[in-house]
């Protein structure tokens, strides 16, 4: 990965292209009023082919009570190519939506009641609740909200979200290889977090309810 | 002593007050008019919400700029977002004119560089401009000093600032540390 | 001496905003306390900036509305020697503003609010917040028609006499007050209910900004007035003299109304969304709105002079020293000249233009703003309310001693707490900031500093806890006064004073 992006890279250089932004979408009153009259009832039936993956299982997402606009926007990745999906599967099925279904697949998802964590959750990193100056971490539930349950404009729950995902995702921050953050925001947060501490914020935080 | 009489003591203490006050407004008046002294008033309009879209802001686009200004400056772009001034880290050479150039892509910061006079305010909707020349090399914090929400404590950036002669000019704006 | 009903009507006011002054007193030591970051337990950046919020709201808002509301009411009814006009309507406003400061809490003590006072757009908080915000200014506005319906009626019916000064200022702080707010009325009701609400998904935070400001500074004018009044009213006599000059006091009174109005601007130096030219403009007018506060300062020290060389005090400062320290309103006096001096060098700091951007927003201002406002206007307020009790309540003030201890108090504490935040503020300390983070040399040196200040927070909480007590034990076991000995003490007015 880290070869492609060094070619990637020598070869924009090389065109004296600009290098692509980490997403296409921007958050204007029009995107959002968009987002917001997704027909839920469309998206539920549009739903259909993503339960098979989308059911809590190995390390895929759990999509019930996420922000719609955090939904909306990653759609719109997949399908831009910003956000890879090392499967591809998400970028190939992404590919086929136009944007009202995108809209009406986001409002379906963040109509159903959240997904819940079994409880128990503790901060044993501390980076979760008060951050760390010395190594310029903010804390966690300062974007995405002091129960984890995400924030505006699309910073996504995080609370009872499946563990393997989350922590995969965070991994991915890490090397870079998930890079449609704006500012590359998560990938400098998760790069100074060593792998065991991205382990226990990714149980915290499933563990939310 | 009548009630619409004023006193000549009173009287004094007016002009006095006329005169310090006249003073002060003087030496700003001078300063701002004379020297060109004035608090960062770039009344530039940008749409924050597509910053990382637009030409000036885009994320490759940050930080040092290797092209110098025609008057030999040198411009700096940052982003201000919760919670950090992006790119985190800078270089610049002391003793060379620096021109600021923020916006920010959510709420509003405020960008202050203690012990130096490089202060703005961001406020979203608007590009903010600010010049400074740091004499002194060192590494100096950029603080965000305007409440931007729970981890504002969080949000700083380190500016290093290098002998002139030690500097190199960048490559490409947009590198992050 | 005043009916019943004014004095009821004093007192309820009163009470609100000595309660929201004491209880305010507590979020402000847990501050200094969270801020030290010697108590870890106690750190969390929801809860402080939860309890900044309310401080804020509490001290700027509630005790300041509410107090001037009462000593409103008190004020016309006695300088004017008149029944209040439709006392209905007094006890309507005051269920208004009252109902939307506890609207207001709801949100606030949740941390569902916690925008500091000044809003913050575009973080966004409740709109119960705003709403009852909205209210309390709304219910003021009551209060403002009264004021300005009496003197209008009083003028009515002494055709050609000149109104008595402490209603002068009083009808001169309404119109001032009915013109500042409107900034930020119509901030609350164009922009920020309908976003709140989900009328409009965005805010212009520009707009937002300038249509506060419209009201940020002026408010602070809104604060003063009743202090100044007390400064020129009750001090001359408490010490044995007599106001140096009517007129002068007319003059700053009519000056502050004036100038103070377009001056605002000069807490957006720093902003982008106004030009040059305007910032210039408000800084003009923010350095000429010195002077009604350079006239105040003279006269009011003028005739303490006076009445110290009229009770035997000779030479260059003897009469310092025959003043008579052990009365409460001149002590408060003193003390509150001391601190406006203090931090009216602070200010001239603030409002230099372009000097400003080497303390904007650093914890400089808050020890500017604690030194004018808690340390000039509230030690007023609290001197006010020892003269007025005992004329509410029918007692004698249950301790002068403690009276005096308990001033001398909050004027060591704040000397104590804001000495250091003027340091910090020079080393760069960003002001509104829950812990240090930063990961910088610097930042080592202020820790000293943060000691400091917990030592005046103790001092102040002390002091508050102190005065409210002392309030609640003369209303309910002070000894019985009769009315005569009431009426010696009562304020200058035009007629008695000509």
């Amino acid at each position: 990965m880290k070869a492609i992006l060094l070619v990637t890279t020598g070869m924009m250089l090389a065109a004296g292209v600009d290098a692509a932004p980490s997403t296409q979408v921007a958050w204007t009153p029009a995107t959002l009023d968009f987002v917001k009259k997704g027909d839920a009832d469309r998206g539920k039936t549009l739903s259909a082919p993503c339960a098979s993956c989308h059911d809590g299982t190995g390390t895929n997402p759990n999509l019930n009570g996420q922000l719609p606009t955090y939904l909306y926007r990653q759609l719109q990745d997949y399908k831009s190519g910003t956000r890879q999906d090392p499967a591809t599967i998400m970028n190939a099925m992404a590919s086929t939506l136009r944007d009202q279904d995108m809209a009406d697949l986001a409002v379906w998802y963040g109509q159903q009641v959240p997904m819940l964590g079994a409880g128990g959750a503790t901060d044993v990193t501390g980076i979760a609740e008060r951050g760390e100056g010395r190594r310029m971490e903010p804390a966690c539930s300062a974007c995405h909200g002091t129960g984890g349950q995400g924030e505006k404009v699309d910073t996504p729950r995080l609370a009872g979200q499946n563990a393997a995902y989350l922590e995969a995702t965070l991994l991915a921050y890490k090397s870079g290889q998930r890079a449609n953050d704006i500012y590359s925001r998560m990938r400098l947060i998760a790069g100074k977090l060593s792998d065991v501490e991205i382990r226990q914020l990714a149980d915290y935080y499933s563990r939310l309810k | 002593m009548s009630r619409m009489e004023i006193n000549e003591l009173e009287r004094k203490w007016l002009f006095v007050s006329l005169a310090m006050i006249g003073m002060f407004v003087g030496a700003i008046v001078v300063t701002a008019i004379g020297k060109g002294i004035h608090p960062p008033s770039h009344v530039e309009t940008i749409d924050s919400a597509s910053l990382h879209l637009s030409q000036e802001f885009a994320e490759d686009k940050l930080g040092v700029q290797p092209e110098p200004l025609a008057d030999g400056s040198l411009q700096v772009r940052l982003v201000a977002g919760r919670y950090g001034f992006y790119p985190r880290e800078i270089e610049v050479p002391a003793g060379r004119r620096i021109v600021f150039r923020m916006a920010s892509m959510d709420v509003l910061h405020g960008a202050h560089i203690p012990m130096t006079n490089m202060s703005t305010m961001i406020v979203p909707g608007y590009v903010s401009e600010v010049v400074s020349v740091f004499p002194k090399p060192g590494e100096y914090p950029m603080l965000c000093n305007e409440y931007c929400g729970l981890g504002h404590d969080h949000m700083w950036s380190k500016v290093t600032v290098v002998a002139q002669e030690n500097w190199r000019e960048p490559a490409t704006g947009g590198k992050q540390p | 001496m005043n009916d019943a009903t004014v004095n009821r009507l004093t007192l309820f006011n009163f009470w609100v905003a000595f309660g929201a002054f004491g209880l305010a007193c507590f979020f402000g030591m847990y501050q200094v306390l969270e801020r030290s970051g010697l108590f870890a337990f106690l750190q969390s950046p929801a809860v402080y900036f939860a309890s900044v919020s309310t401080h804020g709201v509490l001290m700027a808002f509630v005790l300041t509305t509410f107090f001037i509301m009462g000593f409103g009411y008190y004020t016309a009814a006695q300088s004017l020697r008149r029944p209040l006009w439709n006392p209905p309507l007094a006890w309507a406003g005051y269920g208004v503003c009252l109902f939307g400061v506890a609207l207001a809490a709801v949100p606030l003590l949740l941390g569902k609010a916690s925008v500091l006072y000044t809003f913050y757009p575009p973080i966004q908080a409740n709109v119960f917040f705003y709403l009852g915000a909205t209210l309390l200014v709304v219910g003021s506005w009551f209060w403002c028609v009264i004021m300005l319906v009496m003197f209008a009626q009083w003028k009515r019916d002494h055709p050609g006499e000149t109104v008595p000064l402490p209603m002068f200022a009083t009808a001169a702080n309404a119109l001032l007050w009915l013109w500042t707010s409107a900034g930020v009325a119509l901030e609350s009701v164009f922009q920020l209910l309908p976003w709140a609400l989900g009328l409009t998904d965005t805010i212009d935070v520009g707009l937002a900004r300038t249509l506060f400001a419209w009201t940020l500074h002026p408010i602070v004018y809104f604060w003063l007035i009743p202090a100044y009044i007390a400064l020129y009213c009750y001090v001359p006599q408490a010490a044995g003299g007599k106001l140096f000059s009517d007129l002068l006091a007319r003059a700053a009174f009519v000056l502050i109304l004036v100038l103070g109005l377009p001056i605002g601007f000069h807490h957006l130096y720093m902003d982008p969304e106004q030009g040059a030219g305007w910032k210039f403009l408000h800084m003009v007018g923010t350095f000429a709105v010195a002077i009604p506060t350079l006239l105040t300062a003279f006269t009011v020290i003028a005739s303490l002079e006076m009445a110290g060389r009229r009770r035997g005090g000779a030479g260059l400062f003897g009469w310092i020293g025959a003043l008579p320290w052990k009365h409460p309103m001149v002590l408060a006096a003193i003390l509150s000249l001391l601190m406006l001096v203090l931090g009216g060098f602070g200010g001239i700091v603030n409002a230099s233009y372009a000097m400003n951007a080497m303390v904007h927003n650093t914890a400089w201002v808050p020890g500017h703003f604690h030194l004018i406002f808690a340390g000039t206007v509230v030690t007023m307020y609290l001197a006010v309310a020892y003269k007025l009790w005992p004329e509410l309540c029918g007692r004698r003030l249950y301790s002068d001693d403690l009276a005096l201890v308990q001033l001398w108090g909050w004027f060591i504490g704040m000397v104590i707490m804001t000495t250091p935040w003027h340091i910090l503020g020079l080393l760069g300390q960003p002001r509104r900031i829950s812990a240090v983070q930063y990961n910088s040399v610097l930042t080592l040196s202020w820790e000293p500093y943060e000691l400091a200040m917990i030592a005046g927070g103790f001092i102040l909480v002390g002091s508050a806890c102190l005065f409210v007590y002392l309030l609640y034990k003369t209303q309910t076991a002070g000894g019985k006064v009769d009315a005569r000995e009431d009426m010696e003490d009562a304020p200058p007015t035009g007629r008695r004073h000509g």
